[in-house]
Parts: structure tokens; C-alpha cells; sequence
């Protein structure tokens, strides 16, 4: 596997999300506008890299993979837990409102399954510089899955696009025109799931349909 | 050597060189969220004047519709230039927290309403409502205009100032009994 399809996995093939479902949780409780989704995923981004590099480098030297190896779990733990809390104090300084609209799932990256899942089927027995590509790529694959909800739960929710602060894109418009409200439900929970059931059901059904072709190349090849 | 101890010295190493690492980002963000907090705090007032000019202090009363007075004293002098009172009454159907500036020549320099829930549309107006008091000398309540349509929330509002006024008659500006 080249590096380049190391990177790309995370995006499609083994979306974090999408696919492996894992992270489900900050995934439907902080997409309710695209800020936020960008946030989360900066955050995930800068923990999932640094723990990857962290542990692969841990485990490359042959004496402390002995020392480790008993308590690996605890240890990965305590390393992401170390980034996250930095994360969070950073965040809290220097991003404020986000820092508020994120609330506790800052906190709850520690137990987010992508990162320690990561830790250990991948940069527990890879190189540094795979790990950290790997990692890059599952991150932004995550972060382009959450993007993807938020985008769908804010157009229809409150028919508008935060990227970021006040750069805001407004749809309304769309909603004046047709003479009909912004369907309130897409920034509740009951959204949050019907997105995340769709989304998930139209990425199943094209990496299905992706798969069956590829069978069928090969089977007339 | 046991092979429990070992991992146990190994936790321990790394619990230790992470608690360094949190302890210097932290040592760096510290100051920063605080600082951040007291802006939150003090927003409020910064609609009124200008903190970074002042010299703030915070009397906090325990009794009484008041609740806090933010006295500004002149940096240099160290007279009392101001005072920012926070009072709350109960109007409708809830209390109604407001924020009164009262310079030192004793005349009102400016009020905002801060937290309110009263009725919608009428008792709400509170918040935007021009009451007529900016400039107005204590402890004079002439010039007062009531919401019309919420008596009850404007009534909440000039108790409040009532409140502040007999404070201020009695103790001076930014004074208190304690």
C-alpha cells in the first residue's frame, strides 16, 4: 500500500464513520451547524495525528514494546487523554464560543473509538510516517463525513451555512421563494439520526455497488 | 524484577511526563481563560465605560434587591468615578435584572436591562425601552416613562431604580452599609 492510498482510505474505503461507524456519537450531537463540524474535526485531527505518531513511536523501539505491551491499553489512554486535555484547554482560551457549543464532547474524544482504534490496529505496528498519514486521512475523512451532516442538518434545519465566526452563507432566500419554514426538526436529535440513517444508507449503497463491480471484473477477466 | 511492577513503573513514568506537559500548557492558557471570563463578566458594564481606564472593585451585598456594586475609582487619584449596580426585582412574572450606572456627579449615565422573561412582546419591550432616566439627577423618578401595556413590568424596572437611588441618598456613590 502506497502512501497515497494510505491517505485516501480514510476517505471512502474506510470512512471512520461511514463505514467503520465508529464516533457516532459527537457526530450526531455536534453537527448542528458546520462550524461546529469543522471544530470537531480540527480537534480529532490534531489529537488523532499526535496519539498515532505517539504510540507508533512508542512501539518501534523493541525494548519499550516489551516494557509496554502488558498495560498498552492504559498507556494509549493516558496519551490521548493528554492531547485531548491540551485541545481542550487551547480551545477554551482561544475559541470560546466554540469551545461552549462543543461543551463535553471536547472531553469525550478521550474515549472516541476512531483514536484509540487506530492506535491500535494501525500505528501499533507501522512506521511513524505511516501512522501519521494514516492518521491525517482518517481524520479528515472524519471531519469530511461530519461536515457532510452538518451541511444537510443546517441547510434544512435553519437554511444557512456557518463555516466559521461570521462567515455565513444564508439561504433563506430558497425558503422565501418556495413560501415554507426551515424544517426546525434538522437541528433536533430526531434529525440528527434521520441524516446520519440516509447518509449511512447512501454510502452503503455505493461502495455495495462498487464492490459488485469490481467482482464481476474480475470474474470476466 | 516482577513483572506487575514494572508495568506499574511504566503508568507511572508516563502519568508523570504528561502531568508536566499539562501543567506547562496550562501554565500558558491560564491567564487567558480567566482573563477571558472577567471580559464576559464585565461586558455588560463595558457598554457604560470603558474598564482598562478604571480601577474596578466589586462590593458584593448579601441583602436587599442590590446584589453587586462595581465601583470605578480613578487610577491615579483613587477617587470613585462611577458605580455600576446590579439590582433585580420581581416584575410579571419574573425578576428583572438590570444594570444602573450612576456617575459621580449623582446623575443616572446609563441602565440596561440584562435578564428578564417576562411576556413576550409586551413585558419584553423592557429591554429596548427608552425609560427616560439618562442624565437625570438622584434621586428625581419625574421624568420615569412606563411601557404602556406593562405596568407591572415597568413598575419592576423603577423599583429598581428606586432601589438604586436610596442606596445611593444614603450611602454615596458606590457606597454601601458594609
Amino acid at each position: 500500500m502506497n502512501q497515497r492510498e494510505n491517505f485516501l482510505k480514510g476517505f471512502v474505503k474506510e470512512n471512520p464513520l461511514f463505514i467503520s461507524v465508529l464516533g457516532t456519537c459527537p457526530a450526531l450531537a455536534t453537527t448542528t451547524s458546520v462550524e461546529n463540524a469543522i471544530g470537531m474535526g480540527v480537534a480529532v485531527f490534531f489529537v488523532l495525528v499526535l496519539s498515532n505518531m505517539l504510540v507508533s513511536l512508542l512501539m518501534s523501539s523493541k525494548a519499550l514494546r516489551e516494557l509496554v505491551k502488558p498495560v498498552r491499553i492504559p498507556v494509549y489512554i493516558v496519551i490521548i487523554a493528554t492531547l485531548v486535555t491540551i485541545v481542550e484547554m487551547v480551545m477554551h482560551a482561544y475559541t470560546y464560543s466554540l469551545y461552549q457549543s462543543l461543551g463535553v464532547f471536547i472531553p469525550l474524544i478521550v474515549v472516541n473509538c476512531i483514536i484509540l482504534g487506530r492506535a491500535e490496529a494501525f500505528a501499533s505496528d507501522h512506521k511513524v510516517i505511516d501512522s501519521a498519514v494514516d492518521g491525517m486521512g482518517m481524520a479528515l475523512g472524519y471531519t469530511a463525513a461530519l461536515v457532510a451532516m452538518a451541511l444537510v442538518r443546517e441547510v434544512l434545519g435553519k437554511g444557512t451555512i456557518t463555516f466559521w465566526g461570521d462567515a455565513q452563507l444564508n439561504l433563506n432566500f430558497i425558503y422565501d421563494f418556495l413560501h415554507v419554514q426551515p424544517l426546525d426538526m434538522f437541528t433536533k436529535p430526531v434529525g440528527a439520526f434521520l441524516t446520519f440513517g440516509f447518509l449511512l444508507a447512501g454510502m452503503v449503497a455505493i461502495t455495495t455497488k462498487k464492490q459488485n463491480k469490481e467482482a464481476k471484473g474480475v470474474k470476466q477477466a | 524484577m516482577n513483572k506487575g511492577l514494572v508495568s506499574g513503573l511504566v503508568l507511572l513514568t508516563l502519568g508523570l511526563i504528561s502531568g508536566l506537559l499539562l501543567a506547562v500548557v496550562n501554565s500558558f492558557t491560564a491567564p487567558v481563560i480567566s482573563e477571558n471570563e472577567k471580559l464576559i463578566k464585565y461586558a455588560a458594564i463595558e457598554e457604560f465605560y470603558t474598564l482598562a481606564d478604571y480601577d474596578l472593585t466589586e462590593i458584593t451585598l448579601t441583602s436587599g434587591p442590590v446584589d453587586t456594586i462595581f465601583v470605578l475609582k480613578d487610577k491615579t487619584t483613587g477617587n470613585v468615578e462611577a458605580a455600576v449596580y446590579s439590582v433585580k426585582e420581581y416584575g410579571y412574572q419574573s425578576y428583572v435584572k438590570m444594570l444602573i450606572a450612576i456617575d459621580k456627579s449623582n446623575t443616572v449615565a446609563g441602565y440596561k436591562v440584562v435578564e428578564q422573561g417576562e411576556t413576550a412582546g409586551l413585558g419584553t419591550q423592557s429591554v429596548t425601552h427608552d425609560f427616560q432616566m439618562n442624565g437625570v439627577t438622584v434621586p428625581s423618578l419625574d421624568s420615569f416613562d412606563s411601557i404602556s401595556g406593562s405596568t407591572i413590568t415597568s413598575n419592576a424596572v423603577k423599583a429598581c431604580f428606586s432601589d438604586v437611588f436610596s442606596l445611593v441618598t444614603q450611602y454615596g456613590v458606590g457606597g454601601s452599609a458594609q
